[in-house]
């Protein structure tokens, strides 16, 4: 009777796990699904529900017809300089934060924190008014600077909590021994927080590889538009082959998907790895 | 040790200009962050709240005459803003209470170990690697009304045509379920690596005292979790009040007003009725609203804390 009880249970939680990663997994397959299929399909005769491999080698030209490589080179832009620029703000923040008493140190943590609450739609407003007067407008440069703003506290919290578990006798003994707080916090803190700095970096890179609203207000020339906005753009207007934009998405989404998934795993092993050897 | 006791004893008192270092030395590394989002988030954000006192005009962004509160005494009296507002508290509410049921479920259900673990967590977690804007995409064809799966599913079950997207019955359900999708992963992969940290021991001690797994849960682990969960819930609740590219680029709004959330109708009013000082009342009121939420949560967080100390 008990062991019925325990094989009804662990059957139950499978099928719940497996219905779970069924409707995680089955949009990203449709999408890859659909982007293999003919419009006359989709929009005819019915989209068949296995993928016609066949047809992948049609998929870079298409793709090179809507120009998604230039797309997503202005993404890559954008990313790069936001993961940069809020890596150096933000390690040396995190490390601020992390080991120093002070005044105002509740007020910086809630300003880092306010700016998660801020609706951007609200900032859209003076910061093109603000961009206009700098000539950031239409620029990519002027992406960074605003993305940077919104990504930089999150990699804050998470660098943070890494320098947290760090036991301070480390430095301590280093500075003892003449080191610098920059050098202390350069070739000390730095390389024990890695997996997270690992962390910290992939998160910032996909909000500037992701951002749409900024990208979509600022940038009026179609060169300089990234993936996100040229991605909405296609779904707009009908000359683009639904296969097409699929297609495209989905390049657009697994850059994102991989990394992420290469980070879980460090933020894992950075979460069990526990604080300090010897 | 004896390293940091030799220390204390040789300390000699500090020079001034030493003292005047260590004392500065915090703003060094707060500082740089701390200008950077003065100039880019709080400077826009108080010309965006001086802004909502005047009837600036997107035509000309520099020549609005102050108004007083004449835009927000117009807001709290229109029924379009109080519809925005009801359905953010909607909106987020769902989102809040759906996204922590689920993403708890599956990782406490993916807390154990079994064959094909890893590559079940990497499945659970693409969602949430998903850009917005490839997940609006997705979604749209999904839920298109002739030819989305959805439809073609309910098709062959013999039933009719739903408009997921157009039918302001359906509207504000599709949007949450896009939404849930995107968002649940989050929970699980938090409230996963929380599981990680409850003892084996407190399992163990339970499993001899010979409780069932939901007592063991109830009793054990949800109260370990608790502190995770309530951070998480504040998250998610913030992060919907302001959640934007999803929901403008599935409904944009409509059907008639029904998934219109605070943040489209202020890009509605900037962008599309050209009413800057009018947007930013709506923004300051959202962001009001966000305020509110997080001052609430610090309070009952303190209170649970305390509760769970005793």
């Amino acid at each position: 009777m008990k062991n019925i009880r325990k094989f009804a249970a662990i059957l139950t939680s499978r099928l719940v796990l497996i219905g779970f990663v069924v409707v995680s997994a089955f949009p990203i397959y449709w999408m890859f699904n659909t982007s293999l299929a003919l419009d006359s399909e989709l929009f005819g005769t019915g989209q068949d529900f296995l993928p016609h491999l066949e047809r992948a080698g049609d998929v870079p030209q298409k793709l090179e017809d809507v120009g998604i490589f230039g797309l997503l080179a202005n993404s890559a832009f954008i990313a790069t300089g936001v993961t940069v620029l809020s890596f150096i703000l933000a390690v040396m923040a995190a490390y601020g934060l992390s080991r120093f008493k002070f005044h105002g140190k509740g007020i910086s943590g809630f300003v880092l924190f306010s700016t998660q609450m801020m609706p951007e739609a609200l900032l859209v407003v003076p910061l093109f008014a603000l961009f206009a007067t700098f000539g950031l407008l239409n620029s990519l440069t002027g992406l960074v600077l605003a993305n940077t703003a919104f990504s930089m506290p999150v990699a804050v919290f998470i660098i943070k909590t890494a320098i947290d578990k760090i036991p301070y006798e480390i430095e301590e003994s280093a500075r003892v021994d003449g080191c610098s707080p920059a050098g202390q916090l350069g070739m000390i803190v730095v390389p024990l927080v890695l997996p997270s700095l690992a962390a910290a970096a992939v998160i910032n890179f996909f909000d500037g590889w992701n951002e749409f609203l900024f990208a979509n207000t600022f940038i009026r020339q179609q060169e300089l538009w990234p993936a996100s906005v040229g991605l909405a753009q296609f779904m707009g207007q009908y000359s683009t082959p639904l296969s097409t934009v699929m297609a495209a998405a989905l390049l657009f989404t697994l850059p994102a998907i991989v990394f992420f998934l290469l980070v879980q795993r460090q933020i894992v092993s950075g979460l069990t790895a526990g604080a300090v050897k010897g | 040790m004896t390293v940091l006791t030799d220390r204390k004893k040789t300390k000699r008192p500090q020079s001034l200009r030493s003292r005047a270092w260590t004392r500065s030395l915090p703003y060094l590394f707060i500082g740089p962050a701390m200008l950077y989002i003065s100039i880019f988030v709080m400077i826009p954000l108080g010309r965006g709240v001086q802004l909502s006192f005047t009837d600036t005009k997107l035509i000309n962004p520099q020549g609005g005459e102050p108004i007083g509160v004449e835009n927000y005494a117009e807001l709290l009296t229109s029924e379009r803003f109080w519809n925005s507002f009801v359905v953010t508290v909607f909106y987020s509410a769902a989102i809040v209470i759906f996204s922590l049921m689920l993403g708890t479920l599956s990782a406490v259900l993916i807390n154990r170990s079994f064959r094909g673990r890893a590559l079940t967590r990497a499945l659970l977690t693409f969602p949430y690697a998903t850009p917005n804007v490839a997940v609006a995409l997705i979604f749209l064809w999904m839920y298109n009304q002739s030819s989305g799966i959805f439809n073609e599913s309910l098709a062959v079950l013999g039933i009719g045509e739903v408009g997921w997207l157009g039918d302001p019955d359906y509207g504000l359900f599709s949007v949450i379920l896009a939404t849930l999708w995107k968002v649940t992963p989050f929970v699980m992969l938090v409230v996963l690596a929380a599981l990680q940290s409850v003892p084996e021991e407190l399992y163990e001690a339970s499993r001899v005292d010979g409780a069932d797994v939901l007592s063991t849960f109830r009793a054990i682990v949800l109260p370990h979790l608790m502190p995770t969960i309530r951070v998480v819930a504040l998250l998610m609740t913030i992060w919907s009040i302001r959640r934007f590219e999803i929901i403008y680029l599935l409904t944009g709004g409509g059907p008639v007003e029904t998934t219109n959330v605070l943040v489209i109708n202020i890009y509605q009013q900037a962008f599309q009725s050209q009413k800057l000082g009018m947007a930013a009342a709506i923004g300051v009121l959202g962001l009001l609203l966000s305020l509110i939420v997080t001052v609430v949560f610090f309070v009952v967080d303190r209170r649970a804390s305390l509760a769970e100390s005793q």
